[in-house]
């Protein structure tokens, strides 16, 4: 049973719903799934459109079956990373193009998700250079996310106290835990338990399996107390009895070729893991193409009345009503609605007495990674390799009992080995004729490389802030960036594409290439931390349950919460404090406290 | 002069093929005619991608996988007219080099003249120059593209056995 459900609950904008969640990706869609399992009566609104999003994905089918083997239209145009890193914002300005996405539609089976992620020429931003990638449909970002599910540890959540900087969370792993626990199990997750204090095990699906390379870049690591493990990915290997809407996982290993996206629902995406569901228990009312641009506020009292949205088919604005409000619209999105939602009680915008909102961005860094051939492995039989939902994640060792003398901090690897539909090494080997194509068959599974995912350090320097002149397609202020990365940042760069070499050499991998610079800022799709949590309204935004400290019925529980970055994938972390958040926000709309 | 009359020959015995309807369209060239390239550029098109991905004793190569169609289809829709321009001028370079190192076309050239024009092309393909150099790496790009994306470069050459249906993930269980 794959098909979306079709019916998404009747919209009465004259009603007071015990909450209007703003946006429906990993944040908004658990929002919805905890407080309609509570009995809340539920308003989801989302800027984007509903899409048969298993039309757009077609994930099985063949390059030769497309016109242009996965390309865009000719009319449509994918930044690349070389543009973003020389051309400043807004990068569709000028473009003779119909359509100008952002890097992830670049490259190949780029077609799949043009209608997915949003065009810039509509969405503008301005400032410093961010490769800012945007979903703007049901389930926005969680219809193509990379699946990497991993959990935060108290190396995380303290770490201000291990090493001096910025500030700790207000929760420790224990009050997290049980909410990790729920996540894996309602949406699954696939993992092998390794035991690491640093990197918690989850309550694991069956794992995937490991290359011939990859195990022995495994071993390697083991005799330098360093961990490589398969995958760790939100998607259900084994199955969800309680979902009808999502298959277990067949290894079709479409997954990186359709920039992420799984039309039978294996990967964990909100539509079909949490917000169909939440349809199914009548308590849910969904309006897409509903762009909120304001939260409103009850003169009287302070609090969220509701919000103001934009109906983007027709340009016209309707009003909202909740006893409380959740802003599930993306770390930057969230922000931008807060700083827009500025009336004479709330003259710097939102829950922003303490000047934060919009402050302490951070987020992880990419590019230095490293490249290798697996001698042992040229002219093998061919194996299938990329039948799988992810390959390897390395676990995070800087900083953890030791003390690096250059940065704070640390990093984790993503990998990836073996036999692909696409031979990559085919551009890149010289020559051409028979023993060209020869070498380009003989070495197509021999290769095995990793890159890099950084803590970036939160910084109150690093914000956005609204732009005093530049507008959206529909009239609304855009964010304007005021960020960029630091010295820690670049010192543990080097040290990352050091480490990289090291461990390929000492798993006897023959290094082809290392990649030593950065990414330009953004291109992790990680953005976190512009309202963040704490104890002291002074120094941050909301509480440890998402509330706002200067308006306790309006919550933001998107990654804008996160203190700092970690190195770990943030979704599975959205969704656990999230989930906790909503358990108490029932409760005190039970108790009539909000 | 022989290559030449036996290209035409062949496009003749593709359109003749394709109006006798599906069950006899098995010629190797192209059976409709190019939507950019003209027939000579085409002929000069497929020969190059044939000559970086050939035929060998393990798998059909470009021209079977038809790469200059899809490469000609490409060029005919692309939005810049720099590309197409680029396109025609590459091809004319080719016969150039050709005629000033061999004083003929490339397609009039012999066998080994021609590997010689492509190896002189090919000759600083991680840096490239010269506009015969730049094209090189445009045009192996392109077949490269084209190629591994067919229906021969994925079954018949990489012997990709994935994009099914499996019971069970392939490989070594971490224990």
């Amino acid at each position: 049973m794959f098909l979306p459900a079709e019916k998404s609950g009747e919209v009465d904008l004259k009603k007071t719903y015990d909450a209007v969640i703003v946006g429906s990706g990993a944040a908004g869609g658990m929002a919805a799934h905890v407080l309609t399992s509570h009995g809340m009566q539920v308003l989801l609104l989302e800027a984007g459109k509903k899409l048969n999003i298993n039309k757009e994905l077609r994930s099985m089918e063949w390059p030769y079956d497309h016109p242009r083997r996965g390309d865009m239209p000719p009319d449509c145009h994918a930044l690349s990373g070389r543009e973003y890193a020389i051309r400043n914002p807004p990068y569709a300005q000028g473009s003779p193009y119909k359509h100008v996405y952002s890097y992830v539609e670049d490259g190949n089976g780029s077609d799949y998700a043009k209608d997915i992620v949003v065009d810039e020429k509509d969405h503008p931003f301005t400032g410093t250079r961010y490769a800012w990638v945007r979903a703007r449909c049901l389930g926005g970002k969680t219809n193509i996310w990379g699946r990497l599910a991993l959990r935060l540890s108290d190396y995380d959540f303290k770490a201000a106290s291990h090493d001096g900087y910025g500030e700790d969370w207000p929760i420790s792993y224990a009050d997290l835990a049980p909410y990790y626990d729920k996540v894996d199990l309602y949406l699954g997750i696939s993992g092998h338990k390794e035991n690491l204090p640093h990197l918690p095990d989850g309550l694991f699906q069956r794992a995937t399996r490991l290359t011939p390379a990859e195990v022995q870049l495994r071993a390697s690591l083991a005799r330098m107390g360093r961990v490589l493990t398969p995958y760790r990915a939100g998607v259900t290997t084994d199955g969800l009895k309680h979902n009808k809407y999502r298959s277990r996982c067949y290894g079709r290993g479409a997954c990186d070729r359709r920039v992420g996206g799984c039309d039978i629902h294996a990967a964990f995406d909100s539509p079909t893991g949490l917000i169909f569901p939440a349809l199914d228990t009548g308590n849910l009312a969904l309006r897409t193409n509903a762009t909120v641009f304001e939260v409103t506020v009850d003169k009287n009292t302070g609090k969220a009345s509701g919000v103001s949205f934009i109906d983007t088919d027709t340009g016209k604005t309707y009003a909202a009503k909740g006893r409380s409000v959740l802003l599930g619209a993306s770390t930057l999105e969230s922000a931008r609605l807060l700083l827009l939602s500025k009336s004479t009680l709330y003259p710097n915008g939102m829950a922003n007495s303490s000047g934060h909102v919009g402050h302490n961005f951070c987020e992880h860094f990419m590019g230095p990674g490293v490249y290798g051939l697996v001698k042992d492995r040229v002219g093998k039989p061919r194996t299938l390799d990329d039948g799988r939902p992810g390959s390897f994640y390395l676990a995070r060792f800087r900083n953890l009992s030791d003390r690096h003398s250059k940065f704070i901090r640390g990093y984790g690897f993503e990998g990836d080995s073996g036999t692909k539909m696409f031979p990559d090494n085919a551009y890149g080997t010289p020559g051409f004729g028979a023993a060209y194509k020869k070498h380009v068959r003989d070495y197509a599974g021999a290769f095995i490389g990793m890159g890099g995912f950084g803590e970036v350090l939160p910084r109150y320097e690093n914000y956005v802030d609204l732009d005093p002149s530049v507008k959206d397609r529909w009239g609304v202020p855009v964010l304007r960036f005021h960020y960029r990365f630091g010295d820690n940042e670049k010192k543990m760069a080097a040290d990352m594409a050091d480490s990289a070499r090291e461990m390929f050499e000492a798993a006897s991998i023959e290094v082809l290439a290392v990649n030593r610079e950065i990414l330009t800022e953004g291109y992790s799709i990680h953005e976190l931390g512009t309202s963040r949590m704490g104890t002291d309204p002074k120094t941050s935004v909301v509480n440890q349950f998402q509330q706002c400290h200067d308006v306790k019925n309006l919550l933001v529980v998107d990654g804008s919460t996160h203190v700092s970055a970690s190195c770990q994938n943030p979704t599975w972390t959205i969704m656990a404090l999230c989930w906790r958040s909503c358990d108490r926000l029932a409760d005190e709309l039970k108790k009539g406290n909000v | 002069m022989p290559y030449e009359i036996h290209r035409r020959d062949l496009i003749r015995i593709a359109a003749a093929a394709a109006l006798a309807g599906p069950a006899a369209n098995a010629a190797p060239a192209a059976v409709e005619p190019p939507k950019f390239f003209t027939p000579a550029e085409f002929a000069l098109l497929d020969e190059l991608t044939e000559m970086i991905v050939p035929t060998d004793e393990h798998s059909p190569g470009a021209r079977a996988a038809k790469v200059a169609a899809y490469i000609d289809m490409r060029v005919a829709e692309a939005f810049e007219t720099k590309e197409k321009e680029t396109w025609r001028a590459g091809l004319k370079l080719v016969d150039a080099l050709s005629a000033k190192m061999h004083g003929r076309p490339f397609l009039e050239a012999a066998s080994g003249e021609r590997v010689a024009v492509l190896t002189r092309m090919a000759e600083h393909e991680k840096n490239p120059k010269t506009p015969e150099e730049v094209f090189f790496r445009e045009l192996k790009r392109a077949t490269v593209r084209g190629y591994y994306t067919s229906k021969i470069g994925i079954h018949q050459d990489i012997e990709y056995q994935g994009n099914t249906m499996l019971d069970e993930f392939v490989g070594y269980e971490v224990t």
